[in-house]
């Protein structure tokens, strides 16, 4: 398996349960040693200096059940060699982001799951790193929380972070991520940015409502393939051939057009494509 | 290095800012002192006077062991004590009144008579005494009490009670003697003359060639003793909970992306130690105080004790010996943290280091006993008992100091073994989830690195 994040997008890692995920991150963030092969980070080989930019939130996470919130956030600052006035402030900036401000100096067990989730998010990017590996973030999360943590990764995007982001949900997947890879049983399947696998998938369908233009659509040069449904066609693009210039064509024989749409696989049809077939 | 100063402020901190290490320390001086005073107060609890008669029919032994069992003489031996009392510790004198105030009160002599009833008949009679709750024991003296063979029955409803056995065994030997020398024809001031105890009190003599109370010494080894096997358990425990904790919550995971898990694990250790340190110097430092201040008061009052002579280099040696058996313990209590799930399995696991402990702890009462024996020599070398079984040899009476040395050197060589073991468990034990490690598992980790 082989592949590169560019810097500054969202590089959606995906596949099903088992697939290998965790453990190849885990080689990312240098807690297990691949047996094979190289890492490189930010263009150099992955070290302890590399460790420090890499904010990881893994997906099997958990915090101290008896201290005290910020107590536990300075420790694992102090581990990605924050100074504890830097973190100070930053701990305070974050709590207030996450509207959690008053529970500084809670323990863990006063609080719910889904604060305890923020608060390890918090403990991911109080150092402030350059590369954020997140293992389905948003598990556990209601769907007020999901929407308010989809927000704050784009914000950390616009700040020019490089997100990598594993998960399952292809939902989710799809509305976050510029690029994706998709890997099962430790193989790449599939990669590309999210538009190009999409297009690589090769189903270009086309759903076309309009009166007149037959002749272009026999065209065996435009279209494959048509089937009709109740009061649309579904149109198969011949390889080669261009939406756009059916588009054209169309309406140059003077089809009159109500509803003309590029049908895009969506990732969970690719997903199931894919994995489901090997 | 950084990374390794910040997990052992963290641990320290997790340990010590707790209000339950203060509970710690605080309590162990009163179990310290419950081990050293309960015992004593047990056999000085008295128990209602035993209502006893003493069935002679030769009329010669009774009126002596009666004699032997009664106020006056516990009184007369008080005082021929008295003149003796300078030379003896605070806790001998206390020891011998309390044998005194014991004797006392202790026995009731009920009036019988015995004359002419065959002795099944009277012992028919006084077993329903004895039944009936009107009669707690008694004492039939043999008519052939002189006789080799002679045979005194002593029957009592609590003959299990060590005290009252061996106080009237000794009365009836007392008696039977005096009998026999009066039988002899020498006379009752001759008799006491001659029975008068000697004086008995042990010194043990330093290296340095002074005279030092052994029995200051003896509580000193045993209180060290004490001290270092129970701060082992406690912060061994401590370990394994936290590292079980890491693992549980899968913290583990978020560490070991951010420092090594060498790193984390002796930062770990390191803060762990460093708070049992801690505790220890609070201790030493306080009971040092005490005995100077004790000390002082005493011999302002006129009395003179003499503390085991305890130097720096003592004092020294002592945290030596407890940081090695930090070390060996923490390591493998960590190793096996690394193993487990949960704190309960870990807990069965943790039977083994446990088990070592209580051995050393036991080891060193014969190291008390016989300092320069081939075993103390043994135990104070071996690693795993060391820690425990040196420092208390060293009190008892210092060893040459190449004993020491070899000592320090072979437990130093097992702790190195032991973290060297225990950092290639703990780096893939501490990610594996849901299931315990099995020993085929382990020996894998451990040669694969």
């Amino acid at each position: 398996m082989s592949f590169e994040v560019r810097a500054g997008r969202v590089f959606g890692f995906l596949g099903p349960n088992g697939a290998g995920k965790t453990t190849t991150i885990r080689m990312i963030v240098g807690i297990t040693a691949p047996d094979d092969g190289q890492i490189e980070l930010f263009g150099e080989r992955i070290s302890n200096e590399t460790q420090n930019r890499i904010g990881y939130l893994p997906e099997e996470r958990g915090l101290y059940k008896k201290m005290k919130i910020v107590d536990q956030l300075r420790y694992f600052a102090a581990l990605k060699n924050v100074s504890q006035t830097e973190a100070d402030k930053r701990i305070d900036f974050w709590l207030e982001r996450m509207n959690l401000a008053e529970w500084k100096k809670k323990k863990t067990t006063d609080l719910s799951k889904g604060m305890s989730q923020k608060i390890q998010f918090i403990s991911t990017v109080l150092h402030n790193p350059d590369l954020l590996i997140l293992d389905e973030p948003f598990s556990g999360l209601d769907p007020v929380n999901v929407e308010f943590m989809i927000s704050v990764v784009a914000e950390l995007k616009a700040q020019g972070k490089t997100i990598i982001f594993s998960t399952h949900l292809m939902e989710t997947a799809e509305r976050l991520c510029d690029d994706i890879i998709l890997i099962n049983k430790s193989r790449k399947v599939i990669g590309g940015t999210l538009r190009e696998v999409k297009g690589s998938f090769g189903k270009n369908l086309i759903a076309l409502r309009c009166v007149g233009g037959e002749t272009v659509l026999e065209d065996k040069n435009l279209v494959a393939k048509t089937t009709t449904h109740s009061d649309e066609m579904e149109l198969e693009l011949a390889v080669n051939a261009d939406a756009q210039d059916l588009l054209k064509r169309l309406i140059e024989n003077g089809a009159a057009i109500s509803k003309f749409e590029e049908i895009e696989p969506s990732l969970n049809d690719i997903f199931i494509e894919k994995v489901g077939s090997i | 290095m950084r990374k390794f100063l910040a997990v052992v402020k963290h641990e320290y901190k997790k340990i010590v800012l707790k209000w339950t290490f203060l509970i710690a320390t605080l309590l162990f001086p009163l179990i310290a002192a419950a081990f050293a005073v309960v015992p004593a107060l047990i056999f000085s609890i008295k128990g209602d006077a035993t209502r006893i008669i003493v069935v002679d029919q030769t009329g010669k032994i009774a009126p002596r062991i009666k004699e032997n069992l009664s106020k006056e003489t516990a009184e007369a031996a008080e005082k021929s004590e008295d003149e003796s009392l300078e030379n003896l510790t605070a806790s001998q004198q206390e020891q011998m009144k309390r044998a005194a105030e014991q004797l006392e009160e202790s026995f009731i002599f009920v009036e019988y008579n015995a004359d002419a009833k065959p002795i099944e008949q009277i012992k028919r009679e006084l077993n329903a005494k004895i039944t009936g709750k009107e009669l707690d024991a008694y004492l039939i003296v043999p008519p052939d009490y002189d006789a080799p063979k002679a045979n005194f029955e002593f029957f009592s409803r609590k003959a299990n009670d060590p005290v009252a056995k061996s106080t009237v065994r000794n009365a009836i030997n007392g008696a039977v003697r005096s009998q026999r020398l009066a039988d002899a024809n020498i006379s009752e001031d001759k008799l006491k003359n001659l029975s008068q105890n000697v004086d008995f009190s042990i010194k043990k003599i330093s290296e340095e060639g002074n005279e030092k109370d052994s029995e200051g010494t003896f509580a000193a080894a045993f209180i060290v003793g004490l001290m270092i096997y129970i701060t082992l358990l406690i912060y061994g425990q401590q370990i394994m909970a936290a590292v079980i904790e890491e693992k549980e919550t899968r913290i583990a995971e978020i560490l070991f992306s951010s420092a090594k898990p060498f790193e984390l694990m002796m930062g770990k250790l390191v803060g762990v130690g460093l708070a049992g340190l801690t505790q220890l110097a609070i201790w030493i430092i306080s009971a040092l105080a005490l005995a100077v201040v004790g000390l002082a008061n005493m011999s302002a009052a006129g009395m003179s004790i003499s503390l085991p002579d305890i130097t720096l280099l003592t004092i020294i040696y002592f945290f030596i010996f407890f940081l090695l058996g930090f070390f060996i313990y923490a390591t493998i209590y960590a190793l096996i943290g690394s193993m487990v799930t949960t704190v309960q399995e870990g807990g069965q696991f943790a039977l083994i280091p446990v088990m070592v402990l209580v051995v050393g702890f036991y080891m060193s009462f014969a190291v008390i006993r016989d300092p320069n024996s081939s075993l103390s020599f043994w135990v104070s070398i071996a690693p795993f008992l060391a820690p425990i079984t040196m420092p208390v040899r060293i009190l008892a009476e210092t060893p040459p100091f190449w004993q020491i040395a070899l000592s320090i050197a072979l437990n130093g060589a097992a702790i190195a073994g032991l973290i060297w073991l225990a950092a290639r468990v703990y780096r893939v034990g501490m990610l594996m989830y849901g299931k315990r490690a099995t020993i085929p598992e382990v020996w894998k980790w451990i040669r694969q690195s």
